[in-house]
């Protein structure tokens, strides 16, 4: 029996904060609002001089998490190897950065961490005993285009295995798991001077069950010719090789990974009108977790805010709030509760 | 992807130092989703009508106490620029702007925890200088 419990990312409402429309404790309060359970933050985004936090924003913290109850789930964690210009961070400098970040991470109330896609796979040994000291959970994000097949995400994967450490796993984000294209992301890039050539061409993949991305594996990393030839402006040279960040894998490619899946990150670029997202079906995959005993959080990801029209407002609160009623809908339907 | 975070509107104005026009600054938010040490700040690009400005006169603040040339910056790693809070981008320019409308383009760009590439961002406003 599953207990799917739900949760936002602070992420989804990031442009709020930027723009100062809404401070920290007013998005706290609006996640409330939605009725969701628990909450996921960047540290690096909306915590001043994180992981060296003030005391005065611990207090606030704890002090909103008691008026809300929202449950603090999880801390997105990055790791700046690039500090400095002239150099790469050695090992021992990065391993030292992490667990500032685990210790930071328990003074939020959070047991799970969110290791950007990338992070090697060798800080796990060493980070371990602070993991077990501090209750902190460390898990990769599994994200597209630095998914299962990408070298940094294997041989994270296989030294996760070897430890084989409660505290060693995985996060799934949704962007694998797209089925059409975001049109989101191709109106704001046609806007920008893209070639809908290039949009049409991975449309068509996906009515095959293909993606830009397996075409590039399987052409040796390089973007597909047929592609390239739609390729025509200035912009599709800067996008066109981002077009394969939106992958097309079966749920059961999670099989195999499910006894070290901690955290799942609904991403998100459109809420429809009518309700399911444009690009990914949640309800399909709500149903495949349930089925296999997924007790974590899902987690709100939108990211529809970066491909935002010119002169138009972000509706991060709409896309949020009507992503929170349809999985909690879902959730009720599926396993008979909205996640309590 | 981060353009719009660029050139915050209405920031473009004179510096005055002592009665004396010494140059003129500019504010931005950060070309990325989280804030980082000052040290990732990739290079930072002004351009006044179509010519731009050397490096070297370039400096930028974090809290208008503690001023950084470029060169400097990139060993400031105590500091973070944090998200949604500006970068103030100061140009020594002996009188500043001339009174009137400028063409003031802003790039600027950070090093990021994955991406291979650096962020950049850019934008052009009309300037206007009473």
């Amino acid at each position: 029996m599953s207990r799917i419990k739900t949760c936002v990312s602070l992420y989804s409402l990031q442009d709020q904060y930027l723009t100062k429309k809404m401070t920290l404790n007013d998005i706290l309060r609006f996640v409330k609002e939605c009725g969701t359970q628990g909450i996921e933050i960047l540290p690096d985004q909306m915590l001043k001089n994180a992981p060296h936090v003030s005391d005065e924003t611990l207090e606030n913290w704890h002090q909103m998490l008691k008026e809300t109850g929202l449950t603090p789930v999880i801390a997105d964690v990055f790791l700046n190897t690039n500090l400095y210009k002239n150099r790469t961070l050695t090992h021992r400098e990065c391993i030292d950065l992490l667990i500032e970040e685990i210790k930071l991470a328990n003074k939020l109330g959070m047991h799970l961490i969110r290791l950007v896609s990338m992070v090697p796979y060798w800080v796990i040994e060493p980070l371990l005993p602070y993991c077990e000291k501090y209750d902190v959970t460390i898990a990769l994000e599994v994200h597209a285009g630095m998914a299962f097949d990408i070298e940094a995400t294997s041989s994270f994967i296989r030294e996760m295995k070897r430890l084989n450490s409660p505290y060693a796993g995985l996060v799934i984000d949704t962007s694998i798991f797209c089925r059409r294209f975001p049109r989101v992301v191709r109106e704001y890039e046609i806007q920008n001077g893209a070639s809908p050539e290039m949009f049409d061409y991975c449309d068509r993949l996906y009515e095959r069950g293909e993606d830009l991305h397996k075409q590039m594996v399987k052409n040796g990393g390089r973007l597909p010719d047929a592609f390239v030839a739609t390729m025509k402006t200035r912009e599709d040279q800067i996008f066109g090789p981002l077009c394969d960040g939106y992958e097309c894998y079966p749920f059961t490619v999670l099989d195999e990974y499910m006894p070290y899946i901690r955290h799942i990150h609904l991403k998100m670029y459109e809420m429809t009108p009518e309700g399911p997202e444009y690009s990914i079906d949640f309800k399909g995959l709500l149903q495949y977790l349930h089925s296999k005993g997924y007790d974590g959080y899902v987690a709100t990801e939108y990211e529809g805010n970066r491909f935002t029209l010119p002169g138009h407002p972000t509706v991060e609160k709409e896309q949020v709030a009507a992503n929170q009623k349809y999985i909690q809908q879902c959730l009720k339907e599926i396993q008979g509760s909205e996640g309590n | 992807m981060f353009d719009n975070n660029v050139f915050l509107k209405d920031s473009c104005v004179n510096v005055v130092e002592n009665g004396v026009i010494t140059g003129f600054e500019l504010q931005t938010n950060i070309t990325y989703y989280r804030g980082i040490p000052l040290s990732m700040m990739e290079y930072v690009h002004v351009a006044v009508d179509g010519e731009m400005i050397p490096d070297e006169s370039i400096s930028v603040s974090l809290d208008r106490i503690d001023y950084f040339t470029l060169k400097e910056a990139e060993t400031v790693t105590s500091y973070k620029w944090e998200y949604g809070e500006p970068l103030i981008i100061r140009v020594a320019k002996e009188g500043g702007l001339a009174p009137g409308t400028h063409q003031v383009k802003l790039t600027v760009a950070v090093r990021t925890a994955y991406i291979p590439v650096p962020l950049e961002g850019t934008k052009e406003r009309t300037v206007e200088i009473v």
